[in-house]
């Protein structure tokens, strides 16, 4: 009888405790690296005095998270990722749309029309190669998708599933537009419909790539940035990453080991996105979030920890480490046609390519 | 005759509802498993059976895709458990019936992989024989890959040959050596009497062995993750499209694919093995086991585990030295960042949380266990045996498709609408950040789940070796059920109870598959963060979470064999029945 009393009122308690805790809190649903999540979350707490706490998920993971959850959300604020995810959440309806007066800072390019998402960062993708393992096997770092296919690296490539990853979607989808481009040049009329999107053509040569490169993949990964590493270890000689993310490896530890180099017919890149979840529990909270994480300051915070993606604010400082879009050959990304198509894609990815077995 | 039959089987119900107290008990014991276990797995089985579900079970039983993703989970489960049992068979083998030094040391390694977290060892297998491996690569210079089957049965092989070296040991122990003095005096030779006499009265226990390995494995999530590389197998599967693709209904008919093989092979052990089992254990052995001298047999065997326990000792000294290490084989400077980031920063939310649950856990895993252990053997409950077999599912069933159970069943609050009073929420939403205490009852209940089954066999092992008589003297002497039970039975089972009690906490402690999918903002665990490191390639941080694992897990049970533990005779021999 008394355990059960104990019982009683400690199930009270706890449920006092966490619905007084519930006034100035805030979760985030946090997709880049863990250590940036770390630093935003710190200096969001000390900015404002709000509990702020996150859980770091991999674009895709995070999208079937929010799908999850959608009665009743867990999160409040979805920060960083590439954009095609919150542009398919938005055409679900899990995002809140949020007119934040900083939000007239950023470019017209890199925030949506509608309000649903602001960029918060932009970065462009690249190969990130392990130099010793390349020379073992004969290959020059490569500079071009085809050069992934090379039979030499077979088993020694890595990127993440689009299935989870961010990172991989957008690799996906450049090839995409890459495979569009190419039918485009051949015949008018093909490689895009007259809404400017992929036409199916182009979305099965882009599949027909990664059948053929999947022969070459030795494991997807779950996030976007894990390829790196696998490749600073030497477990894989390339890695399909964002550029910032095997600059970030050279920063730490990885300087002589790895190289970026950078597809030349062109590469893709990702607009970090950043919305409020529809029926966000702590949306005061999740607003302020929202308006700090489009300032300068806040966007500034990425540098300090190695993430070395471009601020979208033009009056944050950048780092000299990082890599100018302008320097690289950055293809025409529709960021709303790839978003649109986002969930179909990786379905089709998942069943047809992911679990095929290498010859 | 059927009159009879049913005029004593409502005997048997009245005189089992003499009794409130132990009524009630049965009645709570009996809504908990079937909320906590059965309704998971009932709405995982009727969504995969839904309109939405069946045509993709034809979609993947005749897709040559999935077929070689089937194909390649039983082959690895078939080899992980023909390496692993003929890897217990070993070292037990060698503890039993040869006299070569270091056995105490060979028994610890044995027992080592139990208490260590799933991701430890294929982690520390990469940084050792990976591509770019310390031994591979440093030693012998190949680029050595490790990525796959072979690698994946390896490493699952050791981290669970523990099952089938207990399991054999004990049934060596209790072989009567007069039977192979009986062999030797008519003539046959050593190798004779083993294959004649030792092999066949220990087949039970090699094949129980052989389908528990089966079992396991074909369950195991984390290596796979790890280790697998192209080699896709179901419970990665089954991963990908909740975690990546949300689609909760090919997810459940994945998970009725794996779940038939663990199944039938459950079935097979329970209904089929223990009927086998032709050895009668009569308490205690006649005489010594003999000996074996040859000194071939005797060096050789006694080499090959010590070059397995050195290769164990190598991965687990691999990981509290990765633990230190700035990043493992490739700067190799000493720090103790790793531990800080576990102790001081982000870890330390994980391990609280981790921590608490499994000691919230762990009694009542124990008590659970050794109720129903009461309940089965030795009260008139009608349907025990129903009890029984739905407890045993708790750890049957692949621990991914518990996970989904829990995400389908418990994502909402379940209500029912009553004439009166309108609708009341029966069960309140337990999962995810939004679930009752942050989802951690969830997770609490999947560990209690977890763990049950292996605290009710010990305890129906230690109640069947105890007479009967002695609770029925207690009885007609006055006292009730309860107070039997509290004073008679339970300090006689109390070494069953321990052992229950420390299974549960290392089970609560480790466990991922069963809980990937119910971690919330909220609630953070252990494992499922070391997943994200290894993931990540931060090895250090992973390291340094599973030597922190270990030591809490080592600390905890040093705690319970000072609270619960006693060392007298009498009832060490009850546990070493067990």
């Amino acid at each position: 009888m008394r355990f059960k009393l104990m019982l009683v009122t400690v199930s009270l308690m706890l449920l006092l405790v966490s619905s007084t805790m519930a006034q100035d809190t805030l979760t985030v649903l946090c997709t880049p690296q863990e250590d940036w999540c770390v630093a935003m979350t710190q200096a969001f707490e000390e900015e404002t005095g709000i509990d702020t706490n996150y859980v770091r998920l991999s674009s895709g993971e995070a999208l079937a998270r929010v799908r999850a959850s959608q009665d009743n959300p867990e999160f409040s604020i979805w920060w960083g990722g590439p954009a095609d995810a919150f542009i398919a959440g938005s055409e679900e309806g899990l995002l809140e749309q949020y007119e934040s007066p900083n939000a007239e800072d950023i470019p017209v390019g890199y925030k949506d029309a509608d309000s649903y998402w602001t960029g918060v960062y932009v970065g462009a993708l690249g190969f990130c190669s392990n130099l010793e393992i390349l020379e073992e096997l004969g290959v020059e770092p490569p500079t071009s998708w085809e050069d992934l296919l090379a039979p030499e690296l077979s088993g020694n490539v890595a990127m993440a599933h689009p299935a989870t990853s961010g990172t991989a979607f957008t690799a996906f989808w450049t090839v995409v537009t890459l495979k569009a481009n190419e039918l485009e040049a051949e015949e008018e009329g093909t490689g895009y419909d007259e809404d400017g999107v992929p036409t199916e053509a182009a979305l099965d040569n882009a599949f027909e790539y990664f059948a053929a490169l999947h022969q070459n993949i030795l494991q997807y990964t779950r996030s976007g940035a894990a390829p790196g590493t696998m490749a600073g270890q030497g477990e894989v000689a390339v890695a399909i990453i964002f550029s910032h993310d095997c600059t970030k490896l050279q920063v730490e530890g990885f300087q002589d080991i790895v190289t970026t180099t950078f597809p030349e017919e062109g590469t893709g890149y990702e607009i970090g996105g950043m919305a409020i979840l529809a029926g966000a529990p702590e949306l005061e909270a999740a607003q302020m979030w929202y308006d700090w994480a489009l300032t300068p300051e806040a966007q500034e915070i990425g540098q300090t920890v190695n993430s070395l993606q471009l601020p979208t604010n033009p009056d944050a400082a950048v780092s000299d480490l990082s890599v100018v879009l302008a320097d690289v050959n950055v293809i025409e990304y529709n960021f709303q046609a790839a978003g649109a198509n986002r969930t179909a894609l990786v379905e089709r990815f998942d069943a047809d390519i992911a679990p095929e077995p290498v010859d | 005759m059927q009159a009879r039959l049913g005029a004593s089987q409502i005997r048997r119900v009245r005189q089992f509802a003499q009794d409130p107290l132990l009524v009630i008990i049965a009645i709570a014991v009996i809504v908990f498993v079937v909320i906590a276990i059965l309704l998971p797995l009932a709405a995982t089985i009727s969504l995969s059976t839904s309109e939405e579900g069946l045509p993709l079970f034809e979609r993947y039983l005749f897709d040559s895709t999935y077929q070689t993703i089937i194909v390649n989970t039983v082959v690895m489960g078939v080899l992980v458990a023909t390496i692993g049992t003929a890897v217990g068979f070993l070292f037990a083998f060698v503890q039993v019936k040869l006299n070569v030094p270091f056995k105490r040391f060979m028994h610890i390694v044995a027992l080592v992989p139990v208490i260590s977290p799933p991701f430890a060892v294929a982690t520390a297998t990469i940084v050792l024989f990976g591509r770019s491996g310390i031994i591979s690569r440093g030693v012998f210079g190949v680029r050595y890959d490790i990525y796959g089957l072979d690698g994946l049965t390896a490493v699952l092989a050791l981290s669970f040959f523990t099952v089938a070296y207990l399991n054999l040991r004990g049934m060596m122990e209790a072989l009567d050596p007069a039977l192979d003095e009986a062999a030797t005096n008519l003539g046959a030779g050593k190798w004779r009497t083993f294959r004649t006499i030792t092999l066949p009265m220990l087949a039970p226990g090699i094949a129980s062995s052989f389908l528990l390995l089966f079992v396991e494995s074909i369950a195991d999530l984390g290596n796979p993750l790890v280790l697998g590389g192209n080699y896709e197998v179901l419970a990665t599967r089954i991963y990908i499209t909740v975690i990546g693709l949300y689609n909760p209904v090919g997810a459940a008919v994945l998970c009725i694919i794996l779940l038939m093989p663990s199944l039938t092979v459950y079935l097979v052990q329970r209904y089929w093995i223990s009927r086998a089992n032709v050895v009668s254990v009569t308490g205690k052995p006649a005489g010594k086991p003999q000996t074996i001298n040859h000194p071939v047999v005797r060096w050789g065997l006694f080499l090959l585990v010590m070059f397995i326990c050195g290769l164990i000792v190598l991965i687990y000294a691999t990981i509290i030295i990765g633990a230190f290490t700035q990043v493992p084989g490739v700067n190799n400077t000493f720090t103790y960042d790793h531990f800080d980031f576990v102790i001081n920063g982000l870890g330390r939310e994980a391990m609280e949380d981790t921590t608490s649950l499994s000691i919230i856990a762990t009694p009542i895993a124990g008590v659970l266990g050794m109720v129903i252990a009461f309940l089965v053997a030795r009260s008139k409950l009608p349907g025990r045996g129903a009890l029984d077999f739905a407890t045993m599912l708790g750890i049957a069933v692949p621990g991914t498709i518990i996970g989904i159970g829990y995400l389908l069943v418990f994502n909402n609050p379940i209500t029912a609408t009553l004439p009166v009073v309108g609708e009341v929420t029966l069960i309140p939403k337990l999962t995810g950040g939004q679930g009752l205490f942050g989802g951690a009852l969830a997770i609490v209940m999947v560990y209690v789940i977890r763990s049950v089954p292996a605290a009710l066999r010990s305890g129906t092992a230690a109640l069947s070796q105890i007479d009967p008589a002695i609770e029925e003297a207690s009885i007609s002497l006055g006292a009730d059920n309860a107070r039997t039970f509290r004073r008679i039975t339970l300090p006689l089972i109390r070494p069953a109870f321990l052992a229950g009690l420390i299974y549960a906490f290392a089970r609560s402690m480790t466990t991922i598959s069963a809980i990937v999918f119910l971690t919330t903002p909220q609630t953070k665990i252990m494992t499922a963060q070391i997943l994200n490191e290894v993931e990540n390639g931060r090895y250090g941080n992973a390291f340094a979470y599973c030597t922190l694992l270990i030591g809490i897990v080592l600390i905890a049970i040093g705690g319970m064999y000072m609270f619960v533990g006693s060392r007298t005779g009498a009832e060490r021999t009850i546990e070493g029945g067990t």
